[in-house]
């Protein structure tokens, strides 16, 4: 994952992820490197050598103070990664020399994942997680979507609903495999596309599917399935979430929308 | 962020590791904040020199720095949690006061100014209309934008040191022109002077974030420094604009968002919600730090009274207001303790007392926090009847 560099550097290490936003004074003790803040998920756990996994910082600005404290007692993360930096942990991270990146979706990382962080280049890579490119297509007709249950004979979340979607190949331009996609799923040739957005990435397991999504308006509700699907519905765009679906697809279904 | 080749340079560790540290500093700011270029202070104010509110930590950090760091630019530091002279009767510990006696030399081997004070506009390092500024103590940042119209942010403790050490900041916020007009007006009404700190307190919880346009606030320099101390305390925002009354100045008021009529119930209101009871361990006035001017008019008061030695007094204020009127300060001396360099905000007052009254609206709100204390709000004058017969 590419970010931006706040502190150079580099550190390697076991990612340490918190979801909610992260005090330095008084949510991290600074002797032991244990995080104190009851609203972490990660409280208990030590910091000392992590890569540090959060939104944002929040809170005192002599949290600042406590990321020095912290690097002088030898408990410090090796590296942070932000989503988007605020100016106490910049400034904490500054003062104390700790790597650090931000612009980061931190929700695709997790707890225990060995992370490569260069702060110098502003990467982050996340070692044994495969990225995976796929493209979503997601029918339109009359305000109704196409929703298609995946058979029992694909490779991956059988049974679960998903858009019309399928692996992009090697070289590829996205747009092509998603009309390649409709043709092969659906025989459907020369359809409007209506919208793209930006790919969407969604981590599961040791997966992240980076998904180029595609909405597309078509002038009848008559399909026909190949084997890579079980059933079909047209569906309102609020019923999604009443669906089991491929992760994700409740969110690239509002944004292809919005 | 564009950057000079000298700031390259400064940067790239040219120029020691201390420089290169305050310039990763400034830099890395001006990112988050967007700013396109660093623009040249006058004079920073350092904030974080109470070892209460920066701790070991803090220490450890000042001591490091300032062995490859120095001041480029006047710079001045905020009040510590101690008098330097008088701290042992103020009550504080010798172990407080060796560790706060090691951010002093880290400080002032750096080159800063020890004025320890939060109004250094009053000690000396007074910026001039227009000039930049990288200020952190809130109360002083307001003062410096409203009244003296200088131009700063609330710039954290270390970002004010790397300014002071690059002599730059990033052009950001409030260095901004189109960044200094006002989004709400708050029409306030008459305010009795002694409750112009609770004023501040109320107009800080409106604004938000957004600077206030404030018309007919006739004050005196010194109910600004009270009233702006309160706003900082309660809001986001580091500046207001106001008008006298009469007066005949312009506001530029295009991005008006809002206008609030501020009723005399909600003074009244929030009076009532400071208003605590009558039993105190402390009286602390001096938040901000009092002014000659302070000092003189309360010795008016109290010269021909008695002491009720009912509660402890302190009178907060600086070096230079304390040695500017000593006829004052004998007189408040028979009533309380004059303490310079500290205030009831950042000393250790948690390890002395438990309930203390201030005419502060800033002290309202770090009291109970910061302080642990079970805080009363009551004006000037009925602390200076409260604490004398």
């Amino acid at each position: 994952m590419k970010g931006r560099r706040i502190k150079g550097g580099s550190g390697e290490g076991r990612a340490l992820c918190s979801s909610a936003p992260l005090s330095f004074l008084g949510g991290v003790d600074p002797s032991t490197g244990r995080v104190l803040d009851p609203e972490c998920e990660c409280r208990g756990a030590s910091v000392a050598g992590s890569v540090l996994c959060f939104p944002y910082g929040k809170g005192s600005t002599v949290g600042s103070y406590s990321m020095y404290q912290l690097k002088v007692n030898g408990k410090a993360p090796c590296a942070i990664v932000n989503a988007s930096a605020e100016p106490i942990v910049a400034t904490g991270a500054i003062m104390s020399g700790i790597p650090m990146v931000d612009g980061v979706d931190v929700s695709l990382m997790r707890t225990g994942d060995s992370v490569r962080v260069d702060a110098d280049r502003g990467t982050v890579e996340v070692m044994d997680v495969a990225e995976k490119g796929v493209v979503t297509d997601i029918l339109r007709h009359k305000g109704r979507i196409l929703l298609l249950q995946r058979s029992n004979s694909v490779g991956s979340y059988r049974g679960q609903w998903a858009g019309v979607s399928g692996y992009i190949e090697h070289g590829e331009a996205p747009e092509r495999a998603a009309r390649r996609e409709l043709e092969e799923e659906l025989g459907l040739c020369s359809v409007k596309m209506a919208r793209s957005i930006d790919p969407q990435m969604f981590r599961d397991g040791d997966v992240v599917w980076t998904v180029h999504a595609f909405l597309f308006d078509v002038g009848g509700t008559d399909v026909r399935i190949d084997w890579e699907h079980q059933a079909y519905e047209w569906v309102s765009p609020e019923d999604v979430s009443k669906y089991p679906t491929v992760p994700g697809l409740q969110k690239v279904v509002s944004k292809l929308l919005a | 962020m564009y950057l000079t080749s000298k700031e390259e340079r400064t940067l790239a560790g040219e120029e020691g590791p201390g420089r290169q540290k305050a310039m990763e500093l400034l830099v890395a700011i001006g990112d988050i904040y967007g700013a396109k270029r660093l623009v040249p202070v006058s004079s920073a104010q350092v904030s974080g020199a109470s070892f209460k509110t920066i701790g070991d930590a803090g220490i450890k950090f000042l001591e490091d720095f300032s062995k490859e760091a120095k001041a480029t630019v006047r710079a001045s530091v905020n009040p510590l949690g101690l008098d330097m002279r008088r701290w042992r009767s103020m009550g504080v510990d010798s172990g407080f006061r060796t560790k706060q006696a090691r951010i002093v030399s880290a400080y002032s081997s750096m080159g800063l100014e020890p004025l320890y004070t939060c109004t250094p506009y009053l000690s000396g390092n007074r910026p001039r209309a227009g000039q930049h500024i990288a200020w952190a103590e809130s109360s002083a940042t307001v003062f410096a934008n409203s009244v003296l119209g200088a131009m700063t942010n609330r710039e954290g403790g270390p970002s004010a040191l790397a300014a002071a050490v690059v002599g730059k900041t990033a052009e950001y916020g409030l260095h901004l022109r189109e960044n200094r007009l006002p989004r709400v007006r708050i029409d306030l009404g008459d305010v009795p002077p002694g409750l112009v700190p609770l004023a501040g307190y109320v107009v800080g919880r409106i604004a938000g974030n957004r600077i206030p346009y404030l018309p007919g606030l006739s004050l005196t320099p010194d109910g600004h420094k009270a009233f702006g101390a309160a706003m900082a305390a309660t809001s986001a925002v580091s500046m207001y604009v106001y008008t006298e009354r009469g007066g005949r100045s312009r506001v530029d008021s295009t991005i008006v968002e809002e206008r609030v009529s501020l009723p005399e119930s909600e003074l009244a209101a929030c009076r009532e919600s400071l208003a605590g009871d009558d039993s105190w361990d402390l009286v602390a006035m001096g938040c901000p730090h009092c002014s000659p001017a302070e000092l003189r008019s309360m010795a008016r008061y109290l010269k021909d009274r008695r002491p009720s030695n009912e509660q402890d007094v302190w009178f907060c204020t600086c070096r230079k207001a304390y040695a500017a009127c000593p006829d004052a300060v004998r007189v408040l001396k028979r009533f309380g303790k004059v303490l310079c360099d500290t205030c009831m905000v950042v000393s250790p007052i948690e390890k002395m007392y438990r309930r203390t009254a201030s005419d502060s609206g800033k002290a309202m709100v770090y009291l109970p926090t910061l302080g642990r204390q079970r805080a009363t709000f009551r004006t000037t004058d009925q602390l200076l009847e409260a604490i004398s017969r």
